[in-house]
């Protein structure tokens, strides 16, 4: 099944957030299908926040719809959407161990009781933490945490998962350990992702599709394909060039001054 | 057989080594307690008859141990002080979550909490004698109002400053309103609700002490209030200090076990 004739997962249509007189988001449009992993890139400050509380049904958008699976949020008759986030940190309960943390997802999200061990081990063992299964939070590092976030948001079979900066609190080679990582469960679970990242080589490493955003109030600079194949290489020369190709493109809309730096938090 | 330092030939601990071994916390602990006890025999002679001699207390309190009706008192005493600390602080908190969880409550307990923290705790003793006699519930009705206040305080201010970002995962992840009180926001305030019933506890046998005392025909508090009234000083001193020997024991061994357990997350 090509991309184009996947089922859509998340909908943006006309979508626009504003604070009283203050514009976070000025209008966005895009169509996320399933299985696809989406990377939304902006400068800091354009709305990416206000957007994800919006994408996440946190917020009703001030103007617009948003549609899960082709079903509206945010009128009387929608169901809150069934998501897994993925936030900058961890948000595991410390006074509950790994498994409790992953039960009481599967609880709220009505997995029916008898699946939990099975689900829990298996998701466990793909992400490398089974030995932590019974290990309170506040035990494991940085990156161990953020792998138990990441099984809690794939565990309940969500419509997408966002994650919002998961990666940028973590030292270079957790990171570039579990970034390698997520392609591969991405791929395996057939999960569809929305990954708002600052860093332009993360976004180019894990995404099929990156939303460039306008500095703020946010609008969809470009919808940029990714060109390359997968598996990836981090440190591969056409990532750099890509990475290059969309430094070039954003120094006008960002009114960034030419520099050579990846990043652009 | 290992060998041994040339400074130090045949291992006699030195003085400053000896010192070292032994754990701060015991030392300083020790070195308290000694000064108490110098400071009491100090003012035990400057003081005399008044304040009672190390050696004459610890024989009252050897008889008062031996003694059926001083056990009688004791318990009394310990069952007024469960009961007001158990009523206090589950007023206390609850009343602290709803403070703290909802704008319109907090707008209209603030000043009533402002005020019930600033009255005196002997004002509520003497008021609740007025209103209901001097039977076990004036007593009950006085601690309880005195010492929920305190509590209150701390859970509300903790409520206040809980972490909002788990708040937010818990409506992200669709918690039902239960699982949020039971597994988020309960376990996130359970420091403050130990602190809150350590100082429950503490502030409730002080005061059942004095309720004793004030308005009472038994318990503790009478008992130290009739060995004054005879200018029995070491008699009073004794049953002090059996009682507040129970109660640190009770606080430390319960309270602190049971903090232990609940926060074994911490370690």
């Amino acid at each position: 099944m090509t991309q184009e004739t996947r089922p859509s997962v998340l909908k943006a249509v006309n979508l626009g957030v504003t604070y009283g007189q203050s514009e976070a988001v000025a209008q966005l449009d895009f169509d996320i299908k399933r299985g696809e992993f989406v990377a939304i890139l902006g400068p800091s400050g354009c709305g990416k926040s206000s957007m994800l509380n919006v994408i996440s049904g946190l917020r009703a958008p001030s103007k617009g719809r948003v549609l899960v699976e082709d079903e509206e949020l945010f009128t009387a008759q929608s169901k809150p959407p069934r998501l897994g986030y993925v936030f900058q940190s961890h948000r595991l309960l410390p006074w509950r161990t790994v498994r409790q943390n992953l039960e009481i997802a599967l609880a709220a999200s009505q997995v029916p009781r008898g699946t939990w061990e099975a689900r829990i081990d298996e998701i466990l063992s793909i992400l490398h933490i089974s030995q932590f299964k019974d290990a309170w939070p506040m035990r494991l590092s940085g990156g161990q945490r953020q792998r138990v976030s990441i099984a809690r948001a794939l565990l309940i079979d969500p419509s997408y998962i966002l994650m919002d900066e998961p990666l940028s609190t973590l030292d270079e080679v957790t990171a570039r350990s579990l970034r390698q990582e997520l392609t591969g469960i991405c791929q395996r679970t057939n999960a569809t992702v929305v990954f708002v990242t600052h860093s332009i080589r993360e976004a180019v490493y894990l995404a099929d599709r990156i939303l460039i955003l306008t500095k703020g109030p946010a609008r969809i600079f470009e919808d940029y394909k990714v060109p390359l194949e997968r598996p990836r290489d981090y440190d591969d020369a056409r990532i750099a060039e890509v990475e290059a190709d969309i430094i070039r493109r954003v120094q006008a809309p960002w009114g960034l001054a030419m520099r050579e730096e990846s990043s652009v938090a | 057989m290992p060998d041994l330092p040339l400074s130090n030939p045949i291992g006699f601990v030195r003085k400053r080594d000896w010192i070292a071994v032994v754990p701060a916390r015991v030392l300083s602990g020790a070195i308290a307690l000694i000064s108490i006890l110098l400071i009491w025999h100090i003012m035990s002679i400057a003081f005399r008859p008044w304040v009672p001699t190390i050696d004459a207390t610890l024989m009252a309190m050897g008889r008062a141990l031996q003694n059926h009706s001083f056990w009688d008192d004791f318990f009394l005493t310990l069952g007024r002080v469960l009961a007001s600390f158990a009523a206090a602080s589950i007023v206390g908190a609850v009343l602290g979550l709803i403070i703290g969880l909802n704008e319109k409550a907090e707008a209209f307990f603030q000043p009533l909490l402002a005020l019930a923290l600033a009255v005196p705790d002997p004002v509520y003793i003497i008021f609740s004698i007025l209103a209901v006699g001097t039977g076990e519930m004036a007593g009950f009705l006085a601690l309880t109002i005195a010492v929920a206040p305190f509590v209150t305080n701390i859970v509300r201010s903790n409520v206040h400053a809980r972490d909002k970002s788990l708040d937010e995962m818990a409506q992200i992840y669709h918690l039902p309103r239960s699982v949020r009180l039971r597994s988020v926001l309960i376990p996130q305030l359970m420091p403050a609700l130990l602190t809150a019933m350590r100082f429950s506890f503490a502030l409730s046998w002080k005061l059942v002490v004095v309720v004793e005392a004030i308005g009472q025909p038994d318990g503790i508090g009478a008992s130290i209030f009739n060995s004054f009234r005879l200018l029995r000083m070491r008699e009073v001193a004794a049953v002090a200090i059996i009682f507040i020997i129970a109660m640190q024991l009770l606080e430390r061994g319960v309270l602190g076990r049971v903090e232990k357990k609940l926060l074994r997350w911490r370690d």
